[in-house]
């Protein structure tokens, strides 16, 4: 499942990241590594961004990026629609 | 001894250097407020100290800009000591860049800022565990309270002669002239081109672990309110309403402020006028010189106070408390998606909304666009569509001289806007990479709002005073010297064109240099609320002022401010011609 899959409250753990260097090591910077956790705060329409809780850190990522992170969904979390 | 504070970005470096050495860097609360070096000096008992405060950075080991300017600046000043300032309740991440700037073997004094925020979050920090680790002093420290201040200062004047340059710190600064991959690249999980390295990651782990091993009990329950704040802005639905309900109350408290303090500091300033104008009137022989100067002396110091003033004070204010509160970055998030229909990333929100204090600073905060296209469509945006403070004051003042159409302005402005981001952003390459760290939200201190707007207010003494004099002489003289008389001839070419009469277009071409020059020329001619509109939103929609092609020349060169400088007239011709063909009346 990607990032862009995710629903609101949803949280897993970064599997992969494709999306060339540059932005890799954006993602590595603010933490958001494979084999960090993630949640999904919030999910602005149309294709907006997502504001991504990773450690103590909020983030926000455009689509581009929510594309190319790839996450293992933690079973438990956020199953409510 | 010279000491380089480095550290993540909004953890607060400016305000420790603030809290050191008594100065007055700007601090407000989101990732990139630095976006230059500054220094100041520390005077300890026995000694003085330079300390050099850098932008933010997540690492010193990558190859980006940020990332040289601290290169060449360690290399340059040879610090004794690193100042590496964490945000204590954010460590996992911070200390990644702790262990980057171990390797180097400079010595190293770890800040843990932000102490008073991680407690009130219920975190528990193990400082000598923390120490072990790292193999550096640790200091927990509040720049807002001033914990850890005596510390800190005690601290290096005991230490002052063991901390020094290392002799050997060649392969760090040898790395740029290798290829990007300094490292074997890890090749499992991660694209084998990546340029992350295993040591990057061996880092990230040991960050990681270091977290877990010293901060402990912070438990949900535990967080405080603002975060209950936060997740309610953070919401897309109920954020954005809010967002946009702030705009609006900000721009209306913003225009109410101008009318209504116009008359009463008129009034306040009219018996000094009449001073001044007699003061002038007896002072010089009679004659032309005299009349300039008696009508453009107290014409030139009076209109600043009772039309810019107000303008710049209120939108100071707004400014700061959007800035400090963690706002600012949150509009980016929300307006993310309008912004990429004109080609650039929600963080143009900074830039441009910093242009609405003053267009040079906003200037520079453009670095925080992540492309060059993407800087270069948000200057052209801010030096032709945004209006500064001193420029909403005088177009306020003369809208309602005029009684010209505030509401076919700001349709214009913004019509203008959305076609020209359009335009140019078709014709800039695109790159989709939106990453940006929200801030916590805080509450303004009163301190650090009243600074800056002190700061920011200093500009109306030192730049639009001075100015508005000089030019008002000059142009008084040339309006008493009968020059702009002779563009009469070119009366049926600008009625026919634009719809307003000779003297208005000279004001416009005038103006154009200046915006808030405008009232000075438009108010001595004779101008109907059409020609008035089409004439301020020619003026609007024009130049970038002086300071501002300085900045942009300093900031994407002389052939990016020739390119704006271009569309910027261009965009004025076609408004004022496109204004006279619609308008009905
Ligand atoms: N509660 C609390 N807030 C702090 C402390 N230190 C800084 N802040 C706040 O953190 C925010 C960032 O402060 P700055 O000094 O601008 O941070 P910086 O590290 O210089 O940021 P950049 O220049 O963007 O890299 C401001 O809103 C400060 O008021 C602290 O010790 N406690
Ligand atoms: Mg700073």
């Amino acid at each position: 499942m990607y990032l862009k899959d995710m629903r609101t409250g949803q949280s897993g753990l970064v599997v992969k990241i494709s999306k060339g260097h540059a932005a890799e090591r954006r993602l590595f910077e603010i933490g958001l590594v494979p084999g960090a956790s993630v949640e999904v705060v919030s999910r602005h329409p149309f294709h907006g961004p997502l504001l991504l809780q990773v450690g103590n850190t909020r983030v926000a990522v455009g689509q581009g990026i929510a594309e190319a992170v790839e996450v293992e969904i933690n079973s438990s979390s956020g199953s409510t629609p | 001894m010279t000491i380089v504070i480095i550290g993540n970005p909004n953890v607060g470096k400016s305000l420790v250097l603030n809290r050191l050495t008594g100065s007055n860097f700007i601090v407000s609360n989101y990732a990139g407020t630095s976006l230059e070096i500054s220094e100041a000096m520390l005077k300890l008992p026995n000694h003085e100290i330079k300390i050099i405060d850098t932008p933010g950075v997540y690492s010193v080991f990558t190859m980006g800009q940020d990332q040289q300017v601290i290169k060449d600046l360690l290399q340059k000043e040879k610090p004794e000591l690193i100042l590496n300032v964490l945000d204590a309740s954010n460590l996992e991440r911070n200390l990644l860049l702790s262990f980057e700037l171990k390797e180097l073997g400079i010595p190293m004094i770890v800040l843990v800022n932000q102490i008073d925020r991680a407690r009130r979050l219920g975190m528990q920090i193990q400082r000598d565990r923390l120490e072990n680790i790292l193999g550096a002093p640790v200091v927990f420290f509040s720049a807002i309270t001033g914990e850890g201040l005596m510390e800190l200062m005690q601290m290096l004047e005991k230490n002052i002669d063991e901390f020094a340059w290392p002799s050997r710190i060649e392969s760090f600064f040898e790395q740029e002239k290798k290829p990007e991959c300094v490292f074997q690249c890890r090749e499992c999980s991660i694209g084998s081109e990546s340029c992350l390295s295993s040591e990057d990651f061996r880092r990230a782990e040991m960050a990681r672990y270091t977290a877990q091993l010293v901060v402990h009990g912070q438990s949900e329950t535990q967080r405080y309110w603002m975060e209950k704040a936060e997740k309610f802005i953070d919401r897309p639905l109920s954020g954005t309403i809010l967002l946009l309900a702030l705009v609006f109350l900000g721009f209306f408290i913003l225009l109410k402020f101008i009318e209504l303090s116009e008359g009463p500091i008129s009034a306040l300033l009219y018996p000094l006028n009449l001073i001044i104008e007699n003061f002038v009137a007896n002072l010089l022989p009679p004659g032309i010189v005299n009349t300039v100067l008696s009508k453009a002396i107290p014409e030139g110091l009076i209109i600043p106070f009772t039309i810019i003033m107000p303008a710049m004070l209120m939108v100071s204010f707004l400014m700061s408390i959007l800035e400090d509160s963690g706002l600012l970055p949150r509009y980016s998030v929300a307006l993310e998606r309008v912004g990429r229909l004109f080609g650039v990333s929600g963080q143009a929100v900074i830039p441009l909304s910093l242009g609405f204090g003053c267009r040079t600073p906003a200037v520079l905060a453009t670095r925080l666009m992540p492309t060059m296209a993407e800087r270069f469509i948000v200057i052209t945006i801010l030096s032709i569509v945004i209006p500064c403070a001193a420029t909403i004051g005088v177009m306020a003042a003369v809208i309602s001289a005029f009684h010209a159409s505030l509401m076919v302005l700001v349709i214009t402005m913004l019509m203008v806007l959305m076609v020209l981001g359009f335009i140019i952003s078709r014709m800039m390459p695109r790159e989709e990479v939106f990453v940006y760290e929200l801030p916590p939200l805080r509450i303004p201190t009163n301190k650090n709002v009243l600074k800056k707007v002190r700061l920011r207010f200093a500009g109306f003494f030192t730049e639009v005073l001075p100015l508005l004099l000089v030019m008002n002489i000059i142009i008084r003289a040339l309006m008493e010297s009968g020059f702009f008389k002779l563009f009469h001839s070119m009366e049926g070419f600008t009625r026919a064109l634009f719809g307003i009469p000779a003297d208005a277009f000279v004001a416009v071409l005038v103006t154009m240099f200046q915006r808030y020059l405008a009232p000075l020329v438009l108010l001595n001619i004779n101008l109907t609320p059409r020609e008035a509109t089409i004439a301020i939103a020619m003026i609007s929609l024009s130049l970038p002022c002086l300071p501002v092609m300085v900045m942009t020349v300093r900031e994407i060169g002389f052939k990016g401010l020739i390119k704006i400088l271009i569309i910027g007239f261009i965009t004025s011709f076609v408004v004022g011609a496109a204004l006279n063909l619609i308008l009905p009346w």
